[in-house]
């Protein structure tokens, strides 16, 4: 017999039946960093780009200290290089048929799958994250989101027709993320044919070794660009010329809050603690722990959350195998925290539950809609009705019954609210970095003269303009707020005229109050119109088409005063008829089921309304723009808030009279007035959910600047005019798309 | 072994209430298999107790004195002596929990362990093993038999049929009989999960076999299709804290059937260790009913110590 190699602990062992270190070596990654010589650059268009005289920060082991490696910090001009790269590299990417780029997905998947061990320990190792979720977890599913990614660009070419790629994408990573949140942005963003430059935190090694992997495959070096900088050059890569869009990536996945029905909550409370106690922490490059540490700050900060709950009243539990020394911290409970609390308002640091009781499913529900946040959920019930009430009700991305933390990508993973409108995975995740075939690219020159401040402030005054010679009946006088038309809260009108320059007719000078009240009465017929049927629906906006026809020559009588050659006119009716109907018959189609490998089980993939919309019109086409905007947003279940023309509102409010008849109130309200100061109070106005403004440059800077207040999805023309009465532009998909978001409703079966 | 359970009044709303959420315990099942492994010293220090928790199993037709008393002899020595000096353990006694016979050979087990000089525990199975497809009347007969002959253990099978029909009350009372036949003896009540159509179904005819005063509950005969399984057995860990939470009494967990490999039976450990905890880690709560599984315990005790695997020939056969 050899000899024996058995060492003398075994008979402890014996006894005490303990957990013992399982480490995983990570010698791999420290020998990769050691071919940079643990100095490491920036990767870009297929090289290491290590430019002299920069400043360097070190990457360390978030556990021990230790410093593994120097990383150099980018400036401009290597934002610049890297974009550069990019641009290179997009006229080529994107020029190749989408079957090229599926074989270059799936080659990096190779790739991936042959190099996984150095890619799990790596990442393990620089963010103390448990190895086994990067293994099992985060490495499987980036090889998973490449072929995913790759069989959606195959089929591009039919799939997608119409669209085109945007171009060149500036990717934003948060300082502590997992390189698989990079992966849900990258992958549709080359599958369709754009081209990528990141930029991550200082000493955030594994998103460059991504690079080098994919830069390593040959043809196409410079589609995925990585710089390390800090948070300084964010605005400097946005305003590169040629960035067509900026993605940012959310944190980790922070803290919990967990609700819990009051007849349950002393034996779920019991459960929870007892499972908490044998949860093991420790180094994440050991294979037996459930969660590592993440660093000093992230520690600092959990601590920080947890003393100020105590002392704002709460109950804390903690518990777990967890070493003592920073920056570990035990898994924590925390109860009884005053709803009226700081620390209940906040975000919830990991790893923090926060576990509140409520009494019904209805309370559960407001509670849980009552956060800024709506990233994702789950609904943990045996009820299947109830669990379904809730999991239709949650104004979330995502919500999982019975299961937590699944993901899939074909399933679209997004959020709403303050959890940002952007979606990855699935189909949604493809639109992201698609636009429709033809539109101007952006232009990234934002203009440093707009005052902020100032933008639509003040409303000129209006003085009676002479005498109306108008065509009778006289056009409507008033806002249509509520269903009905009311008088501004200015109480001042402002003259219109017509095309010859003379006086139209007056119009109410809506502001800030009247915007008020009509949000306010959108909010109220939001949840009734939600509620109703895509027939129902359609049945109403049906009901519209055929009033339209009936003022066909009123309307068309208006139009002309404006200009408008009467077949025209008459045909532009029409066609706003025609637009009512097709989308009332489109929307039927709420939404499909997926289907995911792995899960027994459907996903819902479902189309819900976003809320209160609000919608400035564009001055030209005052009919058929202003229908073509309110169809979509009316069949998709939305209320809508809308500014009509600013040129001839006359048209809309004509339009108004037919739903003050058919419409419930509240569904469509109709504000006119000075068109800067109206888009001012309704892109501060935080409880509107979408906003979609066409105007000027200047007023679409502005809206994207306002909405980053609530983070609505926004949609802007910056000041180009669109083909209204043409299919594309005027009733394409991508009203669609913008007129509802998606929620992933997923329901594991089993019995 | 310590006291019996004693049992409970039947309780019906122990149980009515239950509601077993499949998808969740199947994901709990996953996580507790990759999230836990030992390596080393503990690898090899979690083996020889695993080898403590084994009933060392025979339940073939072609059973005769011969195999029994071989099995016998290896449920005395389940390692080689040389290994455990070399672990430094050759002193802890370590024997395997029980051995276990059809009621026709429990005479045999009995001399051959009293001839090996140790007091090893002899199960029997019984009622009608593995259908329970017989008389009640034939059944308590079968255990009193055993009993007599010797068996301290008595691995009962329960009647199925009543739990697919939801006859909780006939069941409780069915084993409440079998309790009473087995006089001194432990009961040990096979659910035979794989036969019970859900785990809600599992979880309840876990209850009521511990209110009506089984002393271990086990998963299945190893004659079923299906047998052993993680999912299940998270379902009757759960019914074995919850009875403890609601009596204060400790209930053993026996899973059988399908346990072959060494790596097997240390998820099995962790598995208890993770749900109930260290408390459950000893023979008297917790047990292994294998019959080949030994092998193969020894044959990685025997790589650890020489660092080489171990030739068929290396390690005696059971």
């Amino acid at each position: 017999m050899a000899a024996t190699r058995a060492g003398p602990r075994a008979r402890e062992i014996f006894t005490s039946l303990e957990y013992g270190p399982v480490p995983e070596s990570h010698a791999c990654a420290l020998a990769w960093l050691d071919t940079q010589d643990r100095c490491l650059g920036h990767y870009v268009n297929g090289k290491w780009l290590k430019p002299e005289h920069r400043t360097s920060v070190p990457c360390q082991d978030p556990i021990t200290g230790e410093n593994l490696a120097s990383c150099l910090q980018a400036q401009a001009e290597d934002v610049a290089a890297a974009v550069e790269a990019a641009r290179t590299a997009f006229k080529s990417w994107s020029a190749h048929p989408g079957v090229v780029r599926a074989q270059h997905l799936v080659r990096l998947a190779k790739v991936i799958q042959k190099h996984q061990r150095l890619l799990w320990t790596l990442e393990s190792l620089v963010t103390g994250r448990a190895v086994r979720e990067v293994r099992d977890g985060d490495v499987q599913l980036a090889q998973q989101l490449l072929h995913y990614h790759a069989i959606q660009a195959s089929t591009q070419e039919e799939a997608l027709a119409g669209w085109e790629p945007m171009g060149v994408i500036g990717l934003i990573l948060p300082p502590t993320f997992s390189f698989l949140e990079m992966m849900w942005r990258i992958c549709p963003a080359l599958a369709v044919g754009c081209t990528v430059v990141a930029l991550v935190p200082p000493a955030s090694p594994t998103p460059l070794l991504l690079a080098q992997l994919s830069g390593e495959l040959g043809p196409f070096p410079g589609i995925l660009n990585v710089i390390s900088g800090p948070t300084s050059l964010v605005p400097v890569l946005a305003s590169q010329p040629g960035i067509q869009k900026v993605a940012f990536c959310g944190a980790l996945e922070g803290g919990l809050r967990l609700l819990i029905q009051e007849s349950v909550w002393d034996e779920a409370m019991r459960r929870l603690q007892e499972r908490m106690g044998r949860l093991r922490s420790g180094r994440g490059l050991d294979g037996a722990v459930d969660m590592g540490a993440r660093g000093a700050a992230a520690c600092d900060l959990v601590q920080r959350f947890v003393r100020e709950a105590q002392s704002q009243g709460a109950q804390v539990f903690q518990a777990g195998d967890v070493p003592s020394e920073h920056p570990f911290y035990p898994p924590t409970l925390v109860s009884n925290l005053p709803p009226a609390s700081p620390c209940a308002r906040a975000e919830v640091p990991w790893p923090v539950v926060v576990a509140s009781p409520f009494r019904t499913a209805k309370e559960a529900l407001a509670l849980a809609n009552g956060t800024p946040r709506g990233g994702s959920a789950s609904v943990w019930s045996e009820r299947l009705g109830q669990a379904l009430e809730l999991g239709y009700g949650l104004q979330v991305g995502t919500v999982w019954i019975n299961a937590h933390g699944l993901r899939d990508p074909s399933v679209p993973t997004g959020g709403c609210k303050e959890s940002g409108c952007s979606w990855h995975g699935g189909p949604d995740g493809l639109y992201e970095y698609l636009r429709p075939s033809g539109t101007p690219a952006q232009l990234s020159c934002l203009s440093k003269n707009l005052n902020y401040d100032t933008f639509g402030l003040a409303v000129p005054s209006t003085l009676p303009a002479g005498t109306e010679i108008g065509p009778s009946p006289a056009p409507p006088y008033g806002l249509f707020v509520g269903g009905r038309f009311q008088a501004p809260g200015a109480r001042s009108s402002r003259p219109i005229q017509d095309s010859s320059g003379n006086l139209h007719g007056y119009v109410a000078e809506g502001g800030a109050k009247d915007i008020r009240g009509a949000v306010e009465a959108a909010h109220q017929a939001f949840p009734g119109w939600a509620g109703q049927s895509p027939g129902a629906r359609a049945a109403l906006l049906w009901a519209l088409a055929a009033a339209l026809e009936r003022r066909k020559s009123t309307l068309a009588s208006r139009l002309e005063r404006q200009g408008v050659e009467l077949k025209a006119a008459e045909a532009e009716v029409e066609l706003s008829a025609r637009r009512l109907r097709a989308w009332g018959a489109r929307a039927q189609a709420q939404g499909h089921t997926l289907q995911v490998a792995g899960l027994r089980g459907p996903v819902l993939r479902l189309r819900e309304p976003l809320g209160v919309l609000a919608v400035v019109c564009p001055d030209e086409w005052p009919l058929l723009a202003f229908v073509s905007l309110l169809a979509p947003a009316l069949a998709y279940g939305n209320t809508v808030v809308m500014v009509p023309s600013a040129a001839c509102p006359l048209l809309a409010l004509e339009v108004c009279q037919d739903m003050a008849t058919l419409f419930p109130a509240g569904l469509a309200n109709v504000v006119t007035g000075d068109r800067d100061h109206l888009t001012r109070c309704l892109a501060l106005h935080q409880d509107v959910q979408a906003m979609w403004y066409f105007g000027s440059a200047q007023g679409s800077q502005f809206v994207e600047w306002a909405s980053a207040g609530n983070l609505k999805p926004v949609w802007v023309n910056r000041g180009c005019l669109r083909a209204w009465d043409q299919e594309a532009e005027g009733a394409g998909p991508e009203l669609g798309l913008r007129s509802a978001r998606t929620k992933a409703l997923w329901l594991p079966m089993g019995d | 072994m310590s006291a019996h359970n004693r049992g409970t009044e039947l309780d019906l709303s122990w149980i009515s209430k239950i509601q077993v959420n499949h998808p969740a315990v199947l994901r709990r099942a996953e996580q507790i298999q990759a999230r836990r492994t030992v390596k080393k010293e503990w690898q090899a220090a979690w083996l020889l107790k695993a080898v403590t928790f084994i009933d060392l199993t025979t339940l073939s037709g072609d059973d005769t004195s011969s195999n029994i008393q071989r099995l016998c002899y290896k449920a005395k020595y389940p390692i080689r002596e040389d290994l455990l000096k070399a672990l430094n353990m050759y002193d802890k006694g370590i024997t395997t929990a029980a051995v276990c016979v059809y009621p026709a050979r429990v005479c045999d087990a009995v001399k051959a362990l009293k001839a090996a000089g140790c007091n090893i525990p002899v199960a029997s199975v019984a009622t009608g093993f593995p259908a329970g497809q017989t008389h009640l009347k034939t059944r308590l007969e079968e255990i009193r038999l055993a009993v007599e002959d010797g068996a301290t253990e008595i691995d009962v099978v329960i009647n199925r049929s009543l739990v697919l029909t939801g006859q909780w009350e006939a069941l409780y009372d069915e084993i409440r009989q079998f309790r009473k036949a087995c006089g001194e003896a432990h009961l040990k009540t096979i659910l035979a999960t794989g036969e019970l159509g859900s785990l809600t179904n599992v979880y309840k005819a876990s209850m009521i076999a511990m209110m009506a005063g089984s002393d271990f509950i086990k998963t299945s005969t190893g004659k079923e299709t299906v047998n052993a399984t993680f999912p299940v057995a998270i379902v009757m860990l759960r019914a074995i804290r919850d009875f403890f939470w609601k009596t204060g009494n400790k209930i053993g967990f026996k899973p059988a059937g399908g346990i072959r490999s060494a790596k097997d039976s240390l998820a099995w450990l962790s598995l208890v260790k993770e749900e109930l905890g260290d408390e459950w880690l000893k023979p008297e709560l917790f047990r292994i009913g294998a019959s080949t599984l030994l092998s193969d315990i020894e044959r990685q005790i025997y790589h650890h110590v020489t660092g080489r695997y171990a030739a068929y020939h290396d390690l005696p056969m059971s």
